[in-house]
């Protein structure tokens, strides 16, 4: 037989780790971890709510990110500004196929694949979907641990802007996708954070 | 390790009968799963997994004061020279360019490029720099043991600047912008780069020997002695 701590009146203190006591429902006062006074709850406040906003507000950032220019390489006073896309097929094409991968990864298969399994979660939590909750926490894992690696791109551009600055030579120059995408990248790491696993598992105990 | 009998530590999931006013610290809740744990005794240097989600309820409970105050004192040391220092050098029909991690901020800042230099600037320069140097306080603090009132407020920070400093990252964006510029030109890797990896050993080391558990418990042990 399984115990939640919920269901014996505790719950985790979401910054220390603290297990609380907590007070009758009936209550008033809001529960305070007596180890670093925080508020605690039973589960992240409004966990779905959070989740659900700032997933849509990414999808749709996900739109400017990917159709608008992103970099912007002049050199010798020709050059086109490229996309994400473009810029990756730039990079297989001239023989770097090893960094295209890389690039397409962290800059296109990354946010998709999280923004995916975020709605996944939410539906199996909303809809209550009988889904196996060991492999929805494994994915809830490997969102939170690949979630930063999607600011490589925007660390790649503050590089390259900088470094190839040289007048009429050479010029590179960020364009409008690279907010919309640093707005993708933390938009998911917001919403990823703000998504209460436990939501899954209470599905177990209704 | 996950826990169990057959590693000889008692853990079982049972209703309980008794409490006391906070819940005793054998008792844990899972993170992931919410799942009620009895841990009695944890080997040291052993972890202990939740039985049904796989979650990290108990981490090792050895710190190493030493290898963490070390870390964070490199790190600090090194810290002015990585981002100010530069990071690649790129030269092209006689004209050289280069980079540090402050001027690749100041640089997307004048492209008025504002909010996406202030991200570059927090995940590579101000969340490293405050992750450092809030682990060498608290590692200083710990080993005299002189624990200040707000050493809460200091582990919070300390986990928030832990999710956004992303040096990692930045090392793999130096990789792929030197690549992609090997074709136009010759680049050099400058001295901030070795500086850089230096900061980054220090930041893994200072994760790895870091227990924040043991951190929150000696805070306990505090508050309890201030109040008798």
């Amino acid at each position: 037989m399984t115990v939640t701590a919920r269901q014996q009146g505790l719950a985790r203190c979401l910054s220390c780790g603290k297990l609380c006591r907590m007070p009758e429902p009936q209550a008033k006062h809001r529960a305070h971890c007596p180890r670093c006074n925080r508020a605690v709850s039973y589960r992240q406040n409004a966990s779905l709510t959070y989740s659900w906003a700032l997933t849509i507000a990414a999808i749709a950032l996900l739109v400017p990110a990917n159709m608008l220019p992103i970099l912007t390489v002049v050199s010798f006073g020709q050059g086109d500004p490229d996309t994400i896309m473009s810029g990756v097929i730039k990079l297989w094409e001239s023989q770097l196929q090893a960094i295209a991968a890389v690039v397409f990864i962290a800059s296109v298969a990354v946010p998709v694949a999280k923004l995916v399994v975020m709605l996944l979660l939410m539906v199996v939590v909303q809809f209550k979907l009988p889904l196996s909750k060991q492999q929805c926490t494994l994915l809830y894992r490997f969102i939170h641990f690949i979630g930063r690696w999607s600011m490589l791109d925007l660390f790649m551009i503050s590089i390259l802007v900088t470094v190839v600055h040289m007048g009429n030579i050479a010029n590179v120059e960020s364009g409008p996708a690279a907010l919309a995408f640093g707005a993708v990248v933390v938009l998911t790491m917001l919403a990823a954070d703000y998504f209460d696993p436990r939501l899954l598992w209470d599905l177990e105990h209704e | 390790m996950p826990c169990g009998a057959a590693e000889g530590i008692l853990l079982y999931n049972n209703p309980m009968t008794e409490y006391s006013t906070f819940a005793r610290d054998s008792l844990l809740a899972c993170p992931d799963c919410d799942l009620l744990l009895q841990v009695d005794s944890v080997p040291a240097g052993s972890e202990c997994h939740c039985p049904r989600c796989d979650a990290l309820v108990h981490g090792e409970n050895t710190y190493r004061n030493d290898v963490h105050l070390a870390a964070a004192i490199s790190g600090l040391l090194l810290f002015i020279p990585a981002v100010t220092a530069p990071v690649l050098k790129f030269t092209m029909v006689g004209q050289w360019g280069s980079n540090s991690l402050l001027s690749g901020v100041w640089r997307l800042w004048t492209e008025s490029e504002q909010l996406l230099a202030l991200l570059v600037l927090l995940c590579s320069v101000l969340a490293p720099f405050f992750h450092l140097l809030l682990s060498f306080g608290i590692a200083l603090v710990l080993r005299f043991s002189r624990l200040p009132k707000t050493f809460p407020d200091w582990l919070k920070w300390h986990h928030w600047m832990q999710g956004w400093s992303m040096l990692e990252v930045y090392a793999m964006g130096i990789i792929v912008a030197y690549v992609k510029m090997l074709d136009d030109g010759d680049v050099f890797v400058g001295n901030g780069t070795y500086c850089l990896i230096g900061v980054l050993l220090s930041l893994i080391l200072c994760n790895q020997f870091f227990r924040e558990e043991f951190a929150w418990q000696r805070w306990e042990q505090r508050q309890q002695e201030l109040q008798t």
